[in-house]
């Protein structure tokens, strides 16, 4: 790989994680793409250096999380079981599932993405608290005042099954399945908005080690690539976070959305053997 | 365990994650430079790597310590179910994939 290479991957990377940091996602819906379609790299090969970013992406951002008191860790505890199952059934499919199909899925996710974009998150009327419902992983968070709001979790089979849903997606195509996690945490478990990103940031990780230590140990990773992607990524993270309070994201809603449209549009052709960079296969 | 032991161990995981961050950083940055002229650099990228991937593995391990010692029973095996489901689903897949 040649310094220049490398470089405009580490480039590509910080402004991926930045962008992912700033919508509130992970980083790898945004470099799968861009490995794929501009820097040449196939699949297979982009998934497993994705997920070392979105692995870097997790990890410089939870601190921040984890010190504003938002995070659920024994909710995330939970979910990590369902999570990880998904993973390790993703790394078991990715060998299986056709590329031309893996651009078609991942054409679909980014556009489900912006739809999901479009829509606003509301805190959803809190759970009746129903006879018989396990209060094991209910939480608070500091309100702006800095007093405890208490909020209470149910429907944790469907939010389980989502999560399973979410990990083997996250395997399969390298990135961080906010696609699946956001609407599971935020409607079927009922979290406030702000413990449901802060949960999910934390869990991620975990979801993306379960199927990136596989990739390692199978020889999937290029160092040559995973290196300034990485590095990227944890800069672009920290970047992104900063921005995130800076930027009125609200305003910015429909320019995202564009963003993931065009890689959707982009992906969606690559099924079907058309490279706008490169002409038809 | 109280409110109080929650926040020391998400400090102390905060702490873990960042330190980590860096310390998994700083070896794929050496890496890299080395990597530009002379293919020693290549097994140290990986190395860095490895260092990421581990981190969250080691919360992990960090929160079942902690809610085990907290006598918070179903959390402590729920983490180490999924410490398990990770160690074993990789050993699988590694070894599936080494014999086809």
């Amino acid at each position: 790989m040649s310094a220049g290479y490398e470089l405009a991957l580490f480039a590509g990377a910080l402004a991926a994680s930045a962008l992912g940091g700033v919508l509130g996602m992970a980083s790898g819906i945004f470099i799968v793409p861009i490995l794929t379609l501009f820097a040449g790299v196939d699949f297979h090969t982009a998934v497993a250096a994705s997920i070392v970013s979105v692995i870097a992406c997790s990890c410089a951002g939870a601190a921040s999380y984890l010190d504003a008191r938002l995070t659920n860790v024994r909710l995330a505890i939970v979910l990590e079981v369902a999570t990880t199952l998904g993973a390790l059934t993703g790394v078991f499919l990715s060998g299986l599932v056709p590329t031309q199909a893996l651009f078609l899925i991942f054409a679909v996710i980014l556009a489900v993405s912006g739809w999901q974009m479009l829509g606003r998150r509301r805190d959803e009327a809190a759970p009746v608290d129903r006879p018989g419902r396990w209060r094991g992983v209910d939480g608070q968070y500091p309100g702006k005042g800095g007093e405890a709001i208490a909020y209470q979790v149910d429907g944790l089979s469907l939010g389980a099954g989502l999560m399973y849903g979410a990990g083997l997606i996250s395997a399969l195509l390298g990135i961080g399945s906010g696609v699946l996690k956001i609407p599971a945490m935020d409607t079927a478990l009922k979290l406030p908005i702000k413990v449901s990103s802060a949960t999910s940031n934390f869990m991620i990780g975990v979801t993306a080690a379960a199927s990136g230590a596989a990739y390692l140990l199978r020889g999937d990773i290029v160092p040559g690539i995973a290196a300034p992607i990485t590095l990227g990524s944890v800069l672009g993270a920290i970047l992104g976070a900063k921005l995130l309070m800076a930027v009125p994201s609200e305003r910015l809603r429909l320019l995202f959305v564009t963003v993931l449209a065009i890689p959707a549009l982009q992906m969606g052709l690559a099924a079907f053997g058309v490279n706008i960079m490169r002409g038809v296969r | 365990m109280n409110a109080r032991a929650e926040g020391v161990l998400e400090r102390r995981l905060a702490r873990a994650l960042n330190a980590g961050t860096w310390i998994g950083s700083g070896v794929v940055a050496v890496g890299l430079l080395m990597s530009l002229w002379s293919r020693a650099g290549a097994p140290v990228e990986l190395a860095g790597v490895a260092i990421f991937i581990l981190l969250p593995v080691t919360r992990v391990a960090l929160m079942m310590a902690t809610f085990a010692r907290h006598r918070e029973r179903l959390f402590a095996l729920l983490a180490a179910l999924v410490l398990l489901i990770i160690i074993g689903g990789t050993a699988v897949s590694v070894i599936t994939h080494a014999l086809t």
